[in-house]
């Protein structure tokens, strides 16, 4: 039973490390990081220890994150779960010359005229932050826990389409994460497949 | 110059058939044609009854590129709905085998660029009224370059109506077709093997085909619930290559995957093949339990038990019961209790042994699954036959059951009188009856259980027990509840007496059972032993009471240990034992047909719909939803309009064929019924319980929207 239980210990370790390279899985601790946000403030994640954390890519050209701002899904949540405490990062990953890629400049007048409702919306040209979650995806949805652990990863909702029409008959699995967490209770579905646009990278 | 006429007159040609056939709609962005989409056939005409191929042919800008089945790391795949007029079927995309891209940040995704074809097979009714067919779909797409741009659109293909039919557009469905998956070839061609390591999944093969192919990949198709990571290739070496898929969700008991392994002599080449690892033969290897909880399964147990105790074969005993505690109703709360606990005591024994002979039986590596391994057994069915009609002729009070044998009375040290051992013996009774009746919560549960370790197993038995004898013991923790409950009185000897006449009612069914199993002969000679144990049941009464002289029952014993040995071994031993069914087919009715594994494969590969009858002839529920479901007018009705075969799995006799396939769809025992959709598709399990509308609603939308998902 004891040999048992170290090689499951040891299994589980080797599989962290493998995965560490591509995405930290579920249940690790969220990389720090630190970023500038469109209104020249800097934010890092250690800031917020002790908060619940989203993180959402963003690209505003693209039609699976308009899905979600045109029909105003995302500016809700963002308000109802600001409003519970929940620190609220939207992070544009697009390397200058892609689609997506938005100045400072920019950036505020998305947030204006899109009335978003994120704490902070944070520029990340160098694809920093979406190679260090393994980030793929805009929209791409991660939650992180007061104790800094990763509690999902993935997809916003359960419809993959950009259309719209299918928001309401979706389930939103960033709500059902943030929601039985805040419950003391544990995620049931911690890992989905993020659909989208891709993040776009700089090619190297 | 002399070249010149005919090579201008065939470009010209070309371009009017390019020009002419796609018929179709573009998709434009920002002045620039994107996407042009429409719908072609294989044939020229529609001949009724006759399968033709449609596609849907996309044809993209430079660069820019759709997406497959399962599209990567981004993208969404392409989609048909198809609105077909009422008794035309579809069949299911047949995605030709997609480039693998890699974009910046090591972002990969399967789709196509320039041109792709996904076809679908539709088959026409047998009898078309009109001249002409318009036949419409809605397609939906996202095309990318380095932006996406959702797309769809309204498309229409219009055919005339023929007695026969000449191809069409053949170069290219024939281009698209070559670039289809193949099925799995057998072991001679490849092996194949899923390991799992970690959280990665290892596929390995060998192959001496594929060591031809420099470039091979693994293309993954995994479920909804299911996320990966890059396959790589992580060793290869002569005939050998091992594929490493990592799985990045949390399915712990996931052990294969579907998807294709993809070769050619160059990466995305256009000689590129593939073979589909999705067969039911070796995906079936690693069958997996749904991942729920073991207490969720305990929970169903409970449920399970609870229920058993509404199931038609267990009612008779109920009453029975019931009509103990009504008797009981006027003595003491210890009493009470102790008779209570004494029922559910005969409940936990039962099935506590029956878990132990299920770990034993497991253990010796034989084939057992629930219920049928008892009902399968037509000495089985004879034994609880004798048991019932005994209980029923002292219902009767044709015999009074004596006092407990001493053994009986060791076995229960802890109980003194006979009440207690007779309700221990009742709640047994109870339970043997149950068995066959795999309840709804019930067959989840033990399908569970099956694939468990021995500890589950019998956790799982105590679980379905405790559920059973839960109203029981309720009653006896309140007996006050008791007083609900109407007075004795002279009636109890009517009510006990048409009771008796329940448990003959469930001898009728019995002797069906056994009918199914052994024929017409089975049964008379069956009777004819149960007559002769009716006559010791009787002299046992008459002759053996307490107050007959010790010489009268001493001649009333060794008559009856004669008459019943004589009787055993002529009318068993000599006769039932050798009566044989004379027609097994005798069970198929209507348009049911048997079913044999290679039947069903023969369906499948002419591309027919198939619909399979898990039953047995000793399972009620089986024959409720045949009588009310699948016989009824409105299914039967459904079934045909779309060209259905309908097979019948008959497991009366406990068929290790069939007991195998159950197994594999995680199911202990009948009933159990599937719809097959195709070679490729997974296969719909429909509920225990059926209902016309499961049915008739799943044959709907199956037909109406064949979409990708």
């Amino acid at each position: 039973m004891k040999t048992k239980s170290i090689i499951a210990i040891l299994t589980s370790l080797a599989a962290t490390a493998v995965l560490a390279v591509d995405v930290p899985p579920v249940g690790s601790s969220a990389p720090d990081f630190s970023l500038t946000d469109a209104k020249g403030g800097t934010h890092s994640l250690s800031q917020y220890k002790g908060k619940y954390v989203v993180l959402e890519w963003f690209n505003p050209e693209c039609p699976f994150v308009k899905k979600h701002y045109g029909s105003d899904n995302m500016q809700k949540l963002q308000q109802e779960y600001t409003g519970k405490g929940v620190v609220w990062l939207t992070i544009d990953s697009n390397a200058p010359g892609t689609e997506g890629n938005i100045t400072l400049d920019q950036a505020q007048k998305i947030m204006a005229s899109w009335k978003t409702k994120q704490t902070a919306l944070l520029l990340d040209p160098e694809s920093k932050v979406a190679k260090l979650y393994g980030a793929k995806n805009t929209p791409n949805m991660v939650v992180i826990n007061r104790e800094g652990k990763l509690i999902y990863e993935g997809a916003i909702d359960s419809k993959a389409s950009p259309n719209p029409a299918d928001i309401p008959s979706s389930t939103n699995y960033v709500k059902a994460a943030l929601d039985e967490s805040l419950a003391g209770k544990p995620v049931s579905n911690p890992t989905t497949k993020p659909y989208g646009c891709s993040v776009k990278y700089k090619s190297s | 110059m002399r070249l010149a006429f005919p090579l201008l007159l065939g470009s010209a040609v070309c371009l009017s058939i390019v020009g002419l056939a796609p018929q179709g709609k573009s998709q434009t962005y920002e002045g620039k044609q994107l996407v042009h989409a429409a719908l072609v056939a294989d044939t020229k005409a529609i001949v009724p009854g006759k399968s033709f191929t449609v596609g849907l042919l996309l044809r993209m800008a430079p660069g820019w590129h759709t997406y497959w089945k399962f599209s990567g790391d981004a993208g969404l795949p392409s989609e048909i709905k198809w609105n077909l007029p009422d008794g035309w079927k579809v069949g299911d995309i047949q995605w030709p085998i997609p480039l693998k891209t890699t974009d910046p940040g090591d972002i990969q995704t399967y789709g196509y660029q320039d041109e792709v074809l996904l076809m679908q097979e539709i088959i026409p009714p047998a009898k078309i009224d009109s001249s002409s067919v318009k036949l419409s779909a809605e397609a939906n797409w996202l095309v990318c370059e380095k932006i996406c741009i959702p797309g769809s659109a309204s498309l229409q293909l219009e055919l005339p109506t023929s007695t026969t039919s000449a191809p069409a557009n053949t170069e290219m469905f024939a281009r698209f077709r070559r670039l289809l998956p193949q099925d799995w070839p057998g072991a001679e061609v490849v092996k194949a093997n899923w390991t799992r390591a970690g959280s990665d999944l290892r596929l390995s093969l060998t192959s001496a085909t594929l060591a031809n192919y420099p470039a091979a990949d693994f293309f993954p198709l995994p479920p909804v619930n299911v996320v990966v990571g890059h396959p790589k290739i992580e060793s290869r070496q002569g005939d050998e290559i091992a594929f490493r898929i990592p799985i990045e969700s949390a399915n712990k008991d996931l052990s294969s995957l579907r998807g294709l392994v993809v070769f050619a002599q160059h990466a995305n080449g256009n000689d590129r093949a593939a073979w589909q690892i999705a067969s039911p033969a070796v995906a079936s290897a690693g069958f997996s339990t749904p991942a729920r909880g073991v207490f969720t399964f305990l929970f169903f147990g409970f449920l399970g038990g609870i229920i058993l105790n509404l199931m038609p074969c267990v009612l008779p005993v109920i009453s029975l019961k019931i009509f103990g505690f009504i008797q009981h109703a006027g003595q003491s709360r210890q009493k009470i209790l102790r008779s209570g606990l004494a029922f559910a005591a005969g409940i936990f024994a039962w099935f506590v042994g029956l878990a132990l002979l299920l770990i034993v039986l497991k253990a010796a590596g034989r084939e057992v699954t629930w219920g049928g391994f008892q009902f399968t057994n037509p000495y089985f069915v004879l034994f609880l036959s004798v048991v019932v009609l005994v209980f029923a002729l002292n219902l009767f009070g044709v015999f009074e059951i004596s006092l407990p044998q001493p053994a009986t009375r060791g076995l229960l040290s802890w109980t003194a009188s006979e009440g207690e051992a007779g309700s221990f013996f009742q709640g047994v009774f109870a339970t043997v009856l149950a068995t066959p009746c795999t309840a709804p919560f019930l067959g989840t549960a033990l399908g569970f259980a099956f694939t468990q370790s021995p500890a589950i197993i019998l956790s799982m038995f105590v679980a379905i027990a405790a559920g059973m004898s839960a109203p029981y013991l309720l009653l006896c923790a309140q007996p006050a509840w008791l007083r609900f409950l109407p007075k004795p009185g002279p009636w109890m000897v009517h009510v006990k007496q048409f009771m008796g006449f329940l448990l003959l009612a469930t001898l009728l069914f019995l002797l069906y059972v056994l009918g199914a199993q052994r024929g017409l002969d089975g049964i008379i000679w069956a009777s004819c032993f149960l007559l002769i144990v009716s006559v010791i049941c009787w002299m046992k009464g008459a002759f053996f009471a307490p107050v007959a002289s010790t010489r009268t029952r001493v001649i009333a014993a060794l008559m009856m240990a004669v008459l019943l040995a004589a009787s055993g071994v002529y009318f068993i031993g000599e006769k039932f034992a050798f009566a044989k069914i004379s027609n097994a087919g005798s069970q198929l009715t209507g348009d049911w047909q048997a079913f044999t594994p290679e039947r069903l494969q023969t369906e499948l590969i002419q591309g027919h719909t198939v619909f399979v009858d898990f039953t047995a002839a000793w399972c009620l529920t089986c024959k409720f939803n045949e009588a009310s479901v699948l016989e009824s007018a409105a299914v039967r009705e459904a079934f045909q309009r779309h060209g259905i075969i309908k097979l019948k799995a008959d497991w009366t006799n406990g068929d290790p064929v069939i007991t195998k396939l159950l197994q594999q769809f995680g199911r202990p025992g009948v009933p159990l019924y599937v719809l097959y959709r195709g070679k490729s598709e997974e296969p719909i399990v429909f509920p225990e319980l059926l209902t016309k509308s499961i049915i008739l609603d799943k044959l709907e939308t199956m037909s109406r929207t064949v979409a990708s998902h």
